[in-house]
């Protein structure tokens, strides 16, 4: 069937498909909640050009923190706007991906692993640089851009 | 102490109508009477600072404004906004939701070209240009940005229809009674967006069986 690939990292079972349909159900609901036009926390220089290498540190780091610090304390507000299905569809879903990843801890891999913590390091600047409340609405709304390009790592 | 003033009836309903990534804005007022009133539209893509005014719906009196080649990047975000000024001077700014042309946009029906013959009827699906160039200049097709399939299905009477599809363009419905009316819709469908077009339809008489007369 269908699996993830984020380099030498492989990930069996999640459908890229319900993810999607998870956040498509509320995406109009949460980003109405944010009005920062102007601040979009996965820029460009974050996801663009991730070599496959690269790509298993940097989707580890960024579930990571969308696990323990977005789903986590955005837990109140998916009650209040109703859209605790989607929330916790896409939260296990994520508990799944990582899992199932292991990137790799060998020397040789350093340099790179280095090169996927610094866009991790962009977004989270991007991140801390706004009030909590907002940063957590403007990352929860940007799932469709992480999803977008998790899709290219998708077969 | 200043009350704002309440002008939200200068405005609603700001959203993009997109179909094959053709990007159209549009508004409408609550006011029965908007004569005098004129809009000016702004644009950007998310996460820049400056709003741009777009060249073309500055202070204009219809209530939609093309933003086609302003939102051509069809993998993008994009936000706009209307300003509304009525003749009193009174004056209201709405924005859209978050715009993402490959995602938003609807899938008009393919072109199709039905074919009769004899004993069967051939179907060719035609490419369906879009809006967007390439970086090399040339138009985009719908193909070229979907991972698209066609869906074919011919009605032979109330109770009986044939079924065809898959990623090619051509296909033809073997076995059919001479001189007899068939009805075909053949849709678009990009899998992996959960898009579907609307069916395209046509109507095809096979050809009479003149071997033996």
């Amino acid at each position: 069937g269908q699996e993830f690939r984020f380099g030498p990292c492989q990930v069996k079972g999640v459908m890229l498909r319900e993810l999607q349909e998870a956040f498509w159900a509320v995406k109009d609901t949460v980003q109405a909640q944010d009005n920062i036009t102007s601040v979009r926390l996965l820029q460009q220089e974050v996801l663009q050009n991730v070599s496959d290498a690269e790509s298993c540190y940097l989707i580890y780091a960024m579930l990571k923190f969308y696990l323990n610090t977005v789903f986590k304390n955005y837990h109140n507000r998916t009650v209040e706007f109703r859209i605790m299905k989607s929330s916790s569809s896409l939260a296990n879903n994520f508990i799944v991906i990582m899992s199932q990843l292991q990137p790799s801890q060998e020397d040789e891999m350093l340099s790179i692993s280095e090169s996927a913590h610094r866009r991790f390091l962009l977004f989270r600047g991007a991140f801390r640089q706004l009030d909590i409340e907002a940063a957590l609405i403007k990352a929860f709304g940007e799932l469709d851009i992480l999803l977008a390009w998790m899709e290219k790592f998708y077969q | 102490a200043h009350i704002a003033e309440d002008n939200s009836d200068l405005l609603q309903h700001v959203k993009f109508q997109s179909s094959n990534f053709e990007n159209i804005l549009t508004w409408d007022s609550r006011l029965e009477d908007t004569s005098g009133m004129v809009y000016s539209i702004e644009y950007k893509m998310y996460g820049e600072a400056e709003w741009l005014a777009k060249e073309g719906c500055q202070r204009i009196t219809q209530k939609s404004c093309d933003l086609t080649a302003e939102t051509g990047n069809y993998m993008e975000f994009y936000y706009a906004r209307v300003i509304a000024v009525s003749a009193g001077g009174r004056s209201a700014t709405k924005m859209t939701d978050r715009f993402n042309p490959i995602r938003h946009t609807t899938i008009k029906p393919p072109e199709v070209t039905c074919i009769p013959k004899v004993r069967s009827i051939q179907m060719i699906v035609h490419p369906t240009p879009t809006p967007i160039h390439a970086r090399d200049g040339h138009r985009l097709t719908l193909e070229d940005i979907y991972d698209l399939s066609y869906c074919l299905e011919l009605h032979v009477n109330d109770t009986y229809q044939m079924h065809l599809g898959g990623k090619q363009r051509e296909y033809e419905f073997f076995s059919l009674t001479p001189d007899t009316e068939f009805l075909g819709t053949i849709t678009m469908d990009a899998h992996q967006l959960s898009k579907q077009s609307a069916p395209y339809v046509c109507r095809v008489k096979t050809l009479p069986d003149r071997t033996w007369t």
